[in-house]
């Protein structure tokens, strides 16, 4: 219980890196995505994360399982789609709204209403099935998945079943470093276009539900992978990915949150060499990667121990939902039989079909991925954990590329942002968007660094300025008369003065007590306001130090 | 009326339904799960449409279960209906069946018999004037909500 308690808090610290769209809190440490923002008391704990490799802490418990069993895990991602209307109809796509305001004949199923298909969806689909590396159908069609429940007016949903915009691609990513780092490729089965069911409220007390139907007819993409994962980590991983791929391509803003991202887990297990599928179970109601990953692990092990026990034909084919309390996977009723949802083709839309000049176009204009960014500031240098942390928002991305587009070196750059700035971030609750530093004049404040005109320690300082109240590197050296001084004649003067004015300190120095050296460069630092250099004036002060008088 | 119920029936059907017109397969009973399974039909679809298309007296469809039809659909009918209803709905499928009987061979598949496709509209928000009146018609909207009776579970 400890262990998963410790894997729990483990799980929990990682950088909350938002988007822009957002507030975003970065831990400057760590670089997991996770969107989650559940405000639960081991978020609150944030211990700092460390970096020992994670078989440290995973628990023992779930090692010993995966030895003799292979977990097989698909997932499931419903992208809900940042248009300005719905799927079908004009009403406006508008997160937050009162309650049944965004409705309109189409989007409620009066009778009469024909649906008329929202071009963007079409563009984002495609958009969305070119990053995940998968063949497009040129020609696709809309089918009526048919079913009764109160938040679906028409009593089906349009979606797509036997020929999606896309299919058969993959993703590739990083694992993050507390887990082992390592790339890994996980396929892609298909990627769909359908809306989106409305919104259900069920007290607990009561006998009856409310239903919203602002979200009815919303667009999504529905994102089926194959069940290529082996561990709460790597699907976890992948969930991240679909969201920063999201992101990055600016059509959805990914927030689990809010529900624009959801995730179901089918997982199954299989003792070790066995060339058969075990039973599959579906998870539900995940709202967040860790959550992902703790309901994996758990569920791992509760079909393991069937397995252990011999009663592996306990696990039956269901759907089970995550109890975030209880931190367990439990039973929903279970269904008499499978789903029949009876999909035909919708009669009331035709077909959808792309041409190729329209692809391509679309593929021109896709900005660079998560994937062909990580790759490349792999090739700069940068260490995976730079790398990592950098290219996980693409503004945080896109800031840095600026900034060493204007001549900033790549190591200072990484490090100022995912030092001073990230911290400052994390402390101010901004977006980097927000912040006054422009990449101007961080760049400007590293080549100043670099080539001596200031010291680091002062750069530090210009650094908070510019951060709290913009203004320009230049002006501010100028106005606080900042620049470092370098000449040896000058230091020396200083240094001799020092000394002189401190003949006690000078006696104990020379006979023994060498740690006061530290003690004089502190001096002569007060003395110069910070601004000697550094190096000169150790290198000075020795010399007249050690000198016979 | 009876296109609808013809549509319904036929995408109830357990069996794998032929509609030659539109050379579409239809998989009737399907799991949430089979989305990971769907077959690609945009490759394959005029091999298996000629695997139908042959010579054996291919007229004959599956009789309709109407009980479970009905509880598909959410209509109670008494014994006395059902009864009433499968005669005359495999009447209807087997009118429909008429077309197994036509040679296609020599067409080229397609996912949809009709329209060229397109009719897309442009993502700009237009506000519905009459929402007062949509909500004015839901019987039971309360504070904002329509109020339904407690279920749990879909299907």
């Amino acid at each position: 219980m400890s262990t998963t308690l410790l894997r729990t808090i483990q799980l929990n610290q990682f950088s909350l890196l938002g988007t822009a769209l957002i507030r975003r809190r970065s831990n400057n440490v760590s670089v997991r995505c996770c969107g989650s923002q559940t405000a639960t008391t081991h978020e609150a704990k944030q211990t700092p994360p460390s970096r020992v490799a994670p078989k440290n802490h995973k628990s023992n418990k779930l090692d010993e399982i995966l030895r003799d069993y292979e977990a097989v895990i698909g997932i499931e991602t419903h992208v809900q789609l940042s248009t300005l209307t719905k799927a079908f109809c004009s009403c406006s796509n508008n997160y937050g709204s009162y309650p049944n305001t965004s409705i309109c004949p189409v989007c409620m199923g009066l009778p009469g209403a024909l649906p008329v298909l929202n071009s963007k969806v079409v563009e984002f689909g495609v958009r969305l099935g070119l990053a995940l590396n998968c063949e497009l159908s040129l020609k696709s069609k809309f089918d009526r998945k048919q079913y009764f429940y109160p938040d679906l007016p028409k009593g089906y949903q349009i979606s797509q079943f036997d020929i999606p915009i896309a299919s058969g691609g993959y993703v590739d990513l990083d694992i993050p470093l507390e887990f082992g780092g390592g790339h890994r490729r996980f396929g892609i089965t298909r990627v769909h276009m359908e809306e989106d069911a409305g919104k259900s409220l069920h007290s607990d007390t009561e006998d009856y539900s409310q239903v919203d139907l602002n979200r009815a007819g919303v667009p999504l993409l529905e994102i089926v992978s194959e069940p290529d994962m082996r561990s709460g980590v790597e699907a976890a991983e992948y969930a991240c990915e679909m969201q920063r791929i999201a992101r990055y391509l600016g059509v959805s803003n990914g927030n689990m949150q809010e529900g624009s991202l959801r995730c179901d887990v089918n997982i199954s297990i299989r003792p070790i060499g066995q060339a058969e599928f075990g039973t599959k179970v579906e998870i539900k109601n995940l709202n967040a990667f860790s959550a992902m990953s703790r309901a994996i692990d758990f569920e791992i092990s509760r079909q393991a121990l069937l397995y252990d026990q011999g009663k592996a034909d306990q696990i039956v084919t269901e759907t089970r939902l995550w109890d975030e309390g209880a931190q367990k996977t439990v039973t929903m009723r279970k269904k008499e039989g499978l789903a029949d949802y009876r999909y035909f083709p919708e009669p009331d839309l035709p077909e959808v079909i792309l041409t190729q000049e329209y692809v391509d176009s679309i593929r021109a204009s896709l900005p660079e991925l998560p994937e062909a960014k990580r790759r490349r500031y792999e090739a700069m240098g940068l260490g995976m954990q730079d790398v990592l942390f950098l290219a996980n928002d693409v503004s945080v991305a896109e800031y840095f590329d600026a900034v060493i587009g204007k001549g900033a070196e790549v190591k200072l750059a990484a490090n100022w942002i995912m030092g001073d700035i990230a911290a400052y971030l994390k402390n101010e609750k901004l977006s980097i968007n927000d912040m006054k530093l422009t990449t101007q004049e961080l760049a400007e404040l590293i080549a100043a660094i670099k080539d001596g005109t200031i010291s680091g320690k002062i750069g530090k300082e210009i650094l908070f300025e510019l951060l709290a109240k913009g203004g320009t590197v230049k002006g501010m050296i100028k106005e606080k008369d900042l620049v470092q001084i370098t000449d040896p004649a000058e230091i020396e003067k200083m240094v001799i003065k020092v000394v002189s004015e401190n003949q006690k300190q000078l006696e104990q120095y020379r006979s023994g007590k060498t740690k006061l050296q530290g003690y004089f460069a502190g001096q002569v630092m007060k003395m110069s306001k910070g601004k000697a250099n550094p190096g000169l004036l150790n290198k000075i002060l020795l010399e007249k130090l050690n000198a016979k008088d | 009326m009876a296109t609808r119920a013809l549509l319904a029936v036929i995408s109830a059907s357990p069996n794998r339904c032929f509609i030659s017109s539109s050379r579409i397969e239809i998989q009737s009973s399907v799991s949430s799960f089979s989305s990971l399974n769907f077959q690609r039909h945009s490759r394959k679809i005029h091999r298996i449409a000629r695997s139908y298309s042959s010579d054996k007296d291919s007229s004959v469809l599956p009789p309709p279960e109407v009980s479970r039809l009905a509880e598909t659909a959410r209509i109670s009918l008494t014994p006395a209906e059902i009864e009433e209803c499968e005669t005359k709905i495999r009447r209807v499928i087997d009118w429909f069946g008429q077309l197994q009987q036509v040679d296609v061979n020599s067409v080229e598949p397609a996912i949809r018999a009709d329209m060229d496709g397109g009719n897309l509209r442009e993502d700009s928000p237009e506000t519905f004037e009459n929402g007062d009146s949509i909500r004015a018609s839901i019987p039971s909207f309360e504070e904002a909500y329509l109020k339904v009776p407690k279920i749990l579970n879909k299907e």
